[in-house]
C-alpha cells in the first residue's frame, strides 16, 4: 500500500513549532532504535489499550485534566476507524502499574497489540502531559511525546496527541481540523441572521467568527486554514463573497468586486490556494466563474441561459465540478479548470447538487446531495471509474451539503431531523453516522478544514 | 444501516486520478521554527493561541466597526418583511410567473408609477426543500422573472434590483405545505 501522506518521523524535540502554544519534546529512553515504526493498517485492525491516565500530581485539577487526555485521546483514535479497542472492563482488570515500566505480559494476557500510557501534570497554568506507545509483542517504544502548553483546553493535547499517533499509520489523522459552518443560533428573532462560526473536528469548541448581524453563508476554508471565504449579505444586502481572516480579525468585503446589481456565490478555492471559483451573475445569469485569489483578473467560465453554481475542484485543480440546470433539472456536471470539455456527471435523480470532490490521491470519488427518493435529499457517493452510486444517508430527514475530511476518509454534511439542522460526520462508506454537538440553533453548510 | 447501491450506466466520461486534495494538508508544523508571540505564523499547532484570539481578538472587533458604518440590516426593519408591496409566489421548483404573480405585478408597476422616488429591490426566495446553492440559484431566477416582467411595464432598470436569497431567510418555517407556498416567494423591499 502507498503511503501518501506520512510524514517523516521527528529526528528531535523540534517536531512542533517553537511558537505554537503547546510545545512538545521527544521522551528520551523507551524508544528503541530497532522499535518497529509505523502500525500497520490493513488485515485485523491492530488493538489498542488506552489505560487510565497517571497523573503526577494527586490534586483534583491534575486528576480532571489527565482524564480528559485519556478520554479524548481514545476518541480521537476510534474516529479514525482503523483500530480496535480492549474494552474498559477488561482494561479495569490489570493491576496498576508503574507507567514508565509496564508489565507487557498483563497487556499481552489482554490481547493488546499497542499499550498508549498517558500521564498529566498540570502546575499553575500550564498542563504537561505525556504519551508513550509501546508495542506490547516485544515491550519496545515506538513514540513517545511530552507536550506542554496552557491547560485551558486540555483536548487539544490529546488531539495533537492523537495526530501523532497517526503519523505511525498511512493516513494523516483529523484530530486537528476543524469545520466551519453557518449558524443561526445567534440570530434570536432576527429572520435571516446568520454567523459563521468553526468547531473542532469533533464539535467541541465551537466559536463565533462572523459578528456582523446579516446573512453569511457557504463557507469555505483555504487550503492553509488561515481563512474563509464565504457569502455575505451584509453590504447593501447583496449577496457578495467575502474572505475572512480568522486569526487576524481582517475581513475583505467583495472579494471578486461585483458591481451594480451582480451577485457572487458559494466560494471554492484550488487546491494550491492560488485560484478560487465561484458563481457570479455578472453576465446576466448564473455561470462559473475563477479569479486570482485575491480576486483579480475574473474570467467566466461557463456560458449560455442555464443557472451555473456550486463549483468545486479536483484534488488535482486540473477539473471543476459544478452544479447546473441546463438540461432542466439541477444536475453534476465536469469541466476543465478552463472551461472546456463540459460533461454531464450524475444520471440518476431529478435533483443533485453540492458536488465534493474527494480530496485524497486514494479515491476517485465526489460526494454531492441527492434526491434519491422522493421528497428528502440524501448524501450520495458517485465512484468516477464506476460511475456507481452509494448512498450513505437514508432516513435522517433531508441531508446535504457534504464536505470531505482531509484525508477523504470521513465527510461533514447537515441533517434536518425534527426540523433542527445539525451537523452530521460519516466515514466515507456511510456506516457511522453521529451528529456532533455544536451547539443550538440550526447549523449548516459545514466546511471541513486543513 | 441500509443503503442503496445502484449502478449508472457508464458515460464516456474519463477522469483523472485524484491528487493532493481540494484541502490540501498543509505543511507539517515546525517548519518555520517561528518562535513567538507574533500572529502568523502559519503552524497548525497554535490552536490554543488560535482560541485566544479568535474569542476576544481583532476579529471581533474589525467586524463590528464596520457595523458601525450602516452597512447592517436595520434594526427598525429586522425582519425586512411588510411594505406597500405584497410578496408573489411560486411553483415548487418554479421560476415562471403564475398568473396570479403577474396580475400583482401589474398592480406593483401602477404603485412604482405614482411613486417616482421609490426604489425597489426584488428578492427571490424558495421553501427549505431543495439544496442550497441550488435554492440560491432558483431564488436568483424568480427575483429575475418578476424583475424583467416589472421592465416589460415601464419600470425603469434604475429603480429596480434583484437579490436571491435562495433558502437562506424563511418567511415560515414550520414545514407546512402552506409555509412552503409562502417561502416560495418574489418579496419587494422598498428604499428611496
Amino acid at each position: 500500500m502507498t503511503r501518501p501522506e506520512r510524514p517523516s518521523r521527528p529526528s528531535s524535540g523540534r517536531l512542533l513549532s517553537a511558537g505554537s502554544a503547546l510545545t512538545l519534546a521527544l521522551l528520551t529512553g523507551p524508544v528503541s532504535a530497532q522499535a518497529p515504526d509505523v502500525i500497520v493498517i490493513g488485515g485485523e485492525a491492530p488493538r489498542f489499550a488506552i489505560p487510565a491516565c497517571v497523573p503526577r500530581k494527586p490534586d483534583q485539577a491534575t486528576i480532571d485534566a489527565c482524564g480528559t487526555v485519556q478520554t479524548v485521546l481514545r476518541n480521537d483514535l476510534e474516529f479514525e476507524g482503523l483500530f480496535q479497542f480492549v474494552p474498559e472492563s477488561l482494561l479495569a482488570s490489570i493491576p496498576a502499574q508503574n507507567p514508565d515500566a509496564p508489565n507487557f505480559t498483563d497487556w499481552k494476557g489482554i490481547g493488546a497489540k499497542y499499550l498508549v500510557v498517558t500521564r498529566a501534570e498540570l502546575s499553575g497554568s500550564d498542563l504537561n502531559v505525556e504519551v508513550r506507545v509501546f508495542f506490547v509483542d516485544s515491550g519496545q517504544g515506538i513514540l513517545a511525546k511530552r507536550y506542554s502548553g496552557k491547560a485551558d483546553n486540555p483536548r487539544i493535547f490529546a488531539h495533537q496527541a492523537s495526530d501523532d499517533i497517526m503519523t505511525l499509520t498511512q493516513y494523516r489523522g483529523v484530530a486537528r481540523t476543524r469545520i466551519a459552518f453557518s449558524s443561526d443560533r445567534d440570530a434570536k428573532d432576527r429572520k435571516g441572521v446568520k454567523e459563521l462560526y468553526i468547531a473542532d473536528y469533533d464539535g467541541f469548541n465551537a466559536r463565533q467568527v462572523t459578528v456582523n448581524g446579516s446573512l453569511n453563508i457557504l463557507p469555505t476554508w483555504s487550503p492553509d486554514g488561515r481563512s474563509l471565504a464565504y457569502v455575505s449579505y451584509r453590504q447593501d444586502r447583496t449577496p457578495m463573497i467575502f474572505l475572512a481572516h480568522i486569526f487576524e480579525g481582517k475581513s475583505v468585503a467583495n472579494l471578486t468586486g461585483e458591481k451594480g446589481n451582480s451577485q457572487a456565490f458559494a466560494p471554492s478555492f484550488s487546491p494550491d490556494g492560488k485560484r478560487i471559483a465561484y458563481a457570479s451573475n455578472r453576465s446576466g445569469n448564473l455561470d462559473i466563474w475563477v479569479a486570482n485569489a485575491d480576486g483579480s483578473s475574473p474570467r467566466r467560465l461557463t456560458s449560455g441561459a442555464s443557472q451555473d453554481t456550486a463549483p468545486c475542484w479536483s484534488p488535482t485543480g486540473q477539473e471543476i465540478a459544478f452544479t447546473s440546470d441546463r438540461t432542466g433539472s439541477p444536475q453534476i456536471y465536469l469541466m476543465d479548470a478552463d472551461g472546456l470539455n463540459v460533461r454531464r456527471l450524475t444520471t440518476v435523480g431529478g435533483w443533485n447538487d453540492a458536488p465534493a470532490w474527494n480530496p485524497s490521491k486514494q479515491y476517485s470519488e465526489i460526494a454531492y446531495t441527492a434526491r434519491l427518493e422522493a421528497g428528502g435529499f440524501d448524501i450520495a457517493v458517485i465512484d468516477l471509474a464506476t460511475r456507481q452510486v452509494r448512498q450513505l444517508t437514508q432516513g435522517r430527514g433531508s441531508c446535504e451539503y457534504p464536505s470531505w475530511a482531509p484525508n477523504g476518509r470521513h465527510l461533514v454534511f447537515s441533517c434536518d431531523r425534527n426540523r433542527k439542522w445539525e451537523i452530521t460526520v460519516s466515514d466515507r462508506i456511510g456506516t457511522a453516522l453521529r451528529t456532533l454537538s455544536t451547539g443550538p440553533g440550526n447549523n449548516v453548510q459545514p466546511d471541513w478544514g486543513p | 444501516m441500509k443503503r442503496y447501491p445502484f449502478v449508472l450506466v457508464l458515460c464516456t466520461v474519463t477522469l483523472a486520478a485524484c491528487g493532493a486534495g481540494r484541502q490540501r494538508p498543509p505543511a507539517l508544523a515546525g517548519a518555520g521554527g517561528g518562535n513567538g508571540t507574533g500572529a502568523g505564523s502559519g503552524d497548525r499547532l497554535g490552536s490554543p493561541r488560535h482560541t485566544q484570539m479568535l474569542d476576544s481578538g481583532p476579529d471581533v472587533q474589525t467586524l463590528r466597526e464596520d457595523s458601525a458604518s450602516g452597512q447592517d440590516f436595520s434594526l427598525s426593519d429586522p425582519s425586512g418583511e411588510g411594505g406597500p408591496l405584497a410578496d408573489i409566489h411560486f411553483e415548487y421548483d418554479r421560476s415562471v410567473l403564475t398568473d396570479e404573480g403577474r396580475a400583482t405585478l401589474e398592480k406593483h408597476a401602477l404603485w412604482m408609477q405614482s411613486h417616482r422616488e421609490a426604489k425597489v429591490t426584488v428578492e427571490g426566495h424558495c421553501d427549505e426543500r431543495g439544496t442550497t446553492e441550488y435554492n440560491l440559484a432558483l431564488g436568483e431566477q424568480r427575483a429575475r422573472a418578476a424583475h424583467e416582467y416589472l421592465l416589460s411595464l415601464g419600470v425603469a432598470d434604475a429603480r429596480l434590483r434583484t437579490v436571491s436569497y435562495g433558502k437562506e431567510r424563511l418567511l415560515d418555517s414550520t414545514g407546512t405545505e402552506q409555509a412552503r407556498a409562502k417561502n416560495r416567494r418574489a418579496h419587494f423591499a422598498v428604499s428611496r
